[in-house]
């Protein structure tokens, strides 16, 4: 194999790309089962991009070429609809994910504000599971009430209403950036000390 | 993944017809597609119980027989008790009809794709369904790797347990500082020794690859895929 530097994706960076799917879907996973509280699932805006800017910010320090975000993102969006989310999230995990990339790919991969602002956009991938309350409600509500019982539906009903979308997608900017912050930091903290970095 | 020996095993089931197991399984049982058309029940069964029975004739019966037991239990409950409780109780039954009559038949496809196929089964099956590199390497690396990211939490929640932070103890806030970012670091230090054991074993390669095992569909793989279609058809007649 050749060592002179090129653009395209090396398989060093595909394995990359791999480990850090699985760290990243793993801590989803962790937030992800305390959806089943029918408060926890707009909280899950919140949640989500504070657990996930630990990972990510560290997936950023190794990437250098155009594709891994996308690749980390697409490919976690396709897990989560096997998972069962439903298949927008795996539409909004590709776009959201390459629009990430370009964000980066604009600092070069190397500026830090950029890193933050992509991080940022990489997380809009959550709305994807948030689409199915407001395309097509009564189905999804109905299909609540007859899998997990009346109440169960009531509760989600009150806690998501239509006008809450704007709101949700504010909050995973806004969180986005504070789980960026954090990200940073633990890797300032602890990733450079560990010498992962 | 395991390495599993390839001549002691007699049922091999194409890896496809996993992951075509799998998908059908997150979005008619796990994703409740369909809704509560009476035809949906049956099919609904019949998806829950192929990789259960699939297990077993891979000889992992006990872990199938738990999770068949598990689910006919809360199934049962949820058709008939549930409907009467109210309160907490109502909460607690909520979330336990919902692991196992929802999640479990999901898990138990993903481990049945993960624990009866190798590695060099998967790679083949996806070269076969034309994915390209860019895809294949990340997914293999991924499904390799989410056991070790576990093991890895396990062992930092066991240390971090004697100095109480855990959930529920003194030090929750503490938790991620201390949990999962160790976590992480452990993890992505095997993923890197990972990452130059691949290489040297020559992943990557400009030759295209070539594979041992064989993999093709047989008579068993032919019954999952006329099942797909027959539920796909069930599904487009409840939408009308």
């Amino acid at each position: 194999m050749s060592i002179v530097k090129t653009n395209k994706l090396t398989s060093k960076d595909l394995v990359t790309v791999g480990i850090y799917t699985a760290i990243y879907f793993v801590s989803m996973i962790v937030v992800g089962f305390l959806a089943f509280i029918p408060v926890f699932i707009p909280l899950m805006a919140i949640l989500v991009p504070i657990l996930g800017g630990i990972p990510f910010m560290l997936f950023l320090s190794k990437t250098e070429k155009f594709g891994m975000i996308t690749l980390l993102s697409a490919i976690n969006g396709i897990l989560m609809f096997v998972m069962g989310m439903g298949i927008y999230v795996a539409i909004t995990g590709l776009v959201f994910g390459l629009l990430a990339d370009l964000v980066v790919k604009s600092g070069h991969y190397e500026s830090s504000k950029k890193a933050l602002l992509g991080y940022c956009v990489f997380s809009l991938w959550l709305f994807g599971n948030f689409i199915p309350f407001y395309i097509g409600r009564e189905a999804q509500i109905a299909m609540l009430a007859e899998g997990y019982g009346q109440e169960y539906a009531n509760a989600l009903n009150t806690v998501m209403p239509i006008n809450m979308a704007p709101v949700l997608f504010v909050a995973c900017v806004v969180f986005a950036l504070v789980g960026g912050v954090i990200g940073k930091a633990a890797c300032k903290k602890h990733f450079e000390r560990a010498g992962i970095i | 993944m395991k390495n599993l020996n390839h001549k002691t095993r007699h049922f091999i089931v194409d890896p496809r017809s996993k992951f075509l197991i799998l998908l059908l399984n997150s979005i008619f049982v796990f994703g409740g597609a369909g809704g509560a058309h009476p035809m949906m029940l049956p099919i609904r069964h019949v998806l829950i119980a192929i990789p259960l029975f699939f297990l077993l004739f891979e000889g992992k019966g006990k872990s199938a027989c738990i999770a068949a037991l598990g689910y006919a239990f809360f199934y049962i409950i949820q058709v008939t008790y549930f409907g009467l409780t109210k309160g907490l109780l109502n909460h607690m039954l909520l979330f336990s009809i919902g692991f196992f009559v929802r999640i479990l038949p999901n898990v138990m496809a993903a481990y049945y794709l993960i624990s009866t196929t190798t590695v060099s089964e998967l790679i083949s099956a996806m070269e076969r369904m034309r994915f390209s590199n860019y895809l294949i390497i990340p997914i293999i690396v991924m499904m390799r790797f989410f056991p070790v990211v576990i093991e890895e939490s396990n062992a930092v929640a066991d240390a971090m347990r004697m100095r109480d932070v855990r959930f529920g103890g003194k030090k929750i806030s503490k938790l991620l500082e201390y949990r999962f970012i160790p976590m992480i670091t452990c993890s992505v230090k095997v993923g890197e020794e990972l990452s130059a054991s691949a290489i040297a074993r020559g992943l990557g390669s400009p030759m295209k690859r070539t594979n041992i095992c064989n993999i093709g569909f047989r008579g068993i793989d032919f019954f999952v895929f006329v099942f797909g279609i027959l539920t796909i058809i069930v599904f487009s007649t409840t939408k009308m």
